[in-house]
């Protein structure tokens, strides 16, 4: 198993009555409450993070959010073509530029292709499919989203696997007659891809693409879900089977150095749960596109009536739930893991028998009031407990 | 209400009602309410014929159709299909801005036009928006902007049936996919306005803050010889809030 340090840089310095006051941490609250000396210092500390990350051989993960407390990573290429020069050695995971809200892919392809050039070949790149407040920030329809998503991807994997001079790209979402970027990347055809989601359908077509399938905060149930989804649709495609290495699982993760210590100071990365989710309304459950009509019944009335609709839960009811979780409740549910190294390698482990296995383990590992010693100091002990413990575990074939 | 009226291979819900003059009314960002007064009323002296758009109620929309100027042809086809030789066309809001579109192309099938509380054109300049954002506006600040007296109008979402809210969710999800950029307006149109030759009635409820009167005003100057009435306290669907004045309002243009 290989592992991937990730931290969103969240902005938790905002008041807690400005907080509660507004109806969304996200898109509409002013970027006065954002301090840029604030934000400078955050970023020194988290890519320092990410150079402590390198030292001791646990790989990197840029992921990318727009306009909110949650994330300061608007611009993920940024960080991605910082961590490819100032890094060594680990491989570097963007989990990515989202794609369905950027105008141009062959823009996305150029600046990717560019990263792995920088960090001779070690760039692995992910595609996340993005959707509430993030469709207001960045103007983008949410009601057909899902196909520029695939588009892009077709766009994007054409762009950089390409080497015979232009080509031209008249599809649906996105135009481009004259595409031969330079520089090539270094990787052939292309860097790893990688995509994120839980929803069966979108699970299916990640499995028939073969990208690493990464789940983010599912817990057991709904992780099992989908990589029963993406391994089906190989299947009924008579594609052949993957091993775990395709598929990966992000939670948050502390190490240290008792159970005690990994817990108290691990709770703290639950404020991305309580705090940073808070999104109005509009960015949500009215959000169209963001649940097929038929779900309207369930998602639209105050209190939904019993038995009404399709009965899966939305991404908005998901949200919701994990809004008020306990620590303790988020151990249980596969959602953190904490403790003393022992105690963390257990709980991966646990984890990892439950949902049939995968190869990726993302750590979500800073984040809220978590300081920059606290989070180096569960970087180290990762690192040098339980990693070695991890790469132990060889990809299977899955069933 | 009635389905299986196929156009251009669509199938369109279609209401009818009453009898006279035909007036194909095109509806606003929901379908039109069958419970609607005003229908009644306007039926006594007019034919009325009420389409779902493709994509809203309980009309179908196929795939990739998904743009206003789709919309626009799909009714040029449908104009076509109708036996009248002519009609008067009527729009609310969203639909507004297609009748506005429809008359530019085929003011011979039209003996008059009625906007009412239209988008379609961009007005003020480029940092003022003229159009409300419903999509990233609070639900609730919505409605409040949408009537003169939110307090009775609002719609009680928890009072719905099942599938009234499946077809309200389907319904904003198609006005999303066509209004979303540029937001509910055809930077072209403006310029096209002039071509609009029919009598025109432009109506707008004066509490509309969705789309305010000054709009309006600017919307008719644009179309020559266009008239301009406002309905006192309505906001953005004066044909639900001030039912009465309205129909007597379009009566009398109707009957001129």
């Amino acid at each position: 198993m290989d592992a991937w340090w990730q931290c969103e840089v969240p902005y938790p310095f905002v008041p807690q009555e400005i907080l509660n006051a507004t109806d969304s941490v996200r898109a509409s609250l002013p970027n006065r409450y954002c301090d840029p000396k604030v934000a400078a210092d955050l970023f020194e500390e988290v890519i320092d993070e990410f150079l402590l990350c390198d030292d001791l051989g646990l790989n990197v993960l840029a992921v990318e959010h727009h306009a909110g407390i949650n994330s300061l990573l608007g611009a993920n290429p940024v960080l991605v073509g910082i961590l490819a020069r100032q890094t060594r050695q680990v491989r570097i995971l963007s989990l990515g530029t989202l794609i369905s809200l950027r105008k141009d892919p062959v823009r996305v392809a150029e600046e990717y292709a560019t990263a792995d050039v920088i960090s001779r070949g070690r760039l692995e790149i992910g595609f996340v499919k993005s959707g509430g407040s993030e469709m207001a920030s960045n103007n983008a329809n949410p009601v057909n989203n899902i196909e520029r998503y695939w588009e892009a991807i077709d766009l994007i994997k054409k762009a950089l696997s390409h080497h015979d001079g232009p080509f031209s790209w008249e599809g649906k979402h996105f135009t481009h007659r004259h595409v031969n970027i330079w520089p090539r990347p270094w990787q052939q055809p292309h860097p790893r891809m990688w995509s994120a989601t839980g929803d069966p359908e979108t699970a299916a077509e990640v499995g028939r693409r073969g990208l690493v399938h990464v789940l983010v905060l599912r817990g057991p149930d709904g992780t099992k879900r989908a990589y029963a989804a993406h391994r089906k649709a190989r299947a009924e495609a008579g594609l052949p089977k993957v091993t775990t290495d395709n598929f990966a699982y992000a939670a948050f993760v502390y190490v240290g150095d008792t159970d005690e210590e990994g817990l108290r100071v691990g709770s703290k990365l639950l404020w991305f749960l309580h705090t940073s989710l808070k999104s109005a309304p509009q960015y949500s459950k009215f959000l169209p596109g963001n649940a097929p009509p038929e779900a309207a019944p369930q998602v639209y009335r105050t209190a939904p009536r019993p038995g009404a609709g399709t009965g899966a839960m939305t991404a908005q009811q998901n949200a919701a739930r994990l809004t008020s979780i306990s620590a303790e409740q988020a151990m249980a549910q596969g959602i953190l893991f904490a403790g003393n190294p022992d105690s963390v390698y257990k709980q991966v482990m646990e984890f990892y028998d439950k949902v049939g296995g995968f190869g990726h383990l993302s750590l979500v590992g800073r984040s809220g009031f978590m300081t920059h010693a606290e989070s180096e100091k569960s970087i180290r002990l990762f690192s040098k407990e339980v990693l070695p413990r991890l790469r132990e575990i060889k990809p299977v074939t899955a069933e | 209400m009635s389905t299986g009226h196929i156009v251009g291979g669509i199938d369109l819900e279609v209401l009818r009602r009453g009898a006279g003059r035909p007036v194909l009314v095109l509806h606003g960002m929901q379908p039109v309410d069958p419970r609607a007064p005003f229908l009644e009323m306007l039926g006594r002296h007019a034919e009325i014929i009420a389409p779902s758009h493709p994509g809203f109620g309980r009309s179908a929309r196929p795939k990739d159709f998904e743009t206003v100027y789709d919309l626009v042809h799909f009714y040029l086809e449908f104009l076509d299909s109708l036996p009248h030789e002519k009609l008067t066309l009527m729009g609310f809001s969203f639909g507004g801005w297609l009748a506005a579109e429809l008359a530019v192309k085929c003011r011979h099938r039209l003996d008059g036009l009625v906007l009412v509380d239209a988008f379609g054109i961009k007005v003020s300049d480029r940092e003022t928006p003229d159009i409300l954002d419903v999509f990233n506006t609070s639900p609730q600040e919505v409605e409040r902007r949408s009537w003169h007296d939110p307090e009775t109008w609002t719609p009680d979402l928890d009072s719905l049936s099942d599938e009234e809210l499946v077809i309200r969710a389907r319904s904003w999800e198609a006005l999303c996919l066509y209004g979303w950029n540029p937001y509910m307006y055809n930077p072209q149109l403006k310029r096209w306005l002039r071509r609009i030759t029919v009598p025109t009635l432009v109506v707008w409820g004066a509490s509309d803050r969705i789309v305010k009167p000054a709009y309006g005003r600017e919307y008719s100057a644009l179309i020559s010889g266009s008239r301009f009435e406002l309905i006192e306290r309505a906001g953005h669907h004066p044909e639900i809030e001030q039912a009465a004045a309205f129909v007597d309002t379009v009566v009398k243009f109707l009957t001129r």
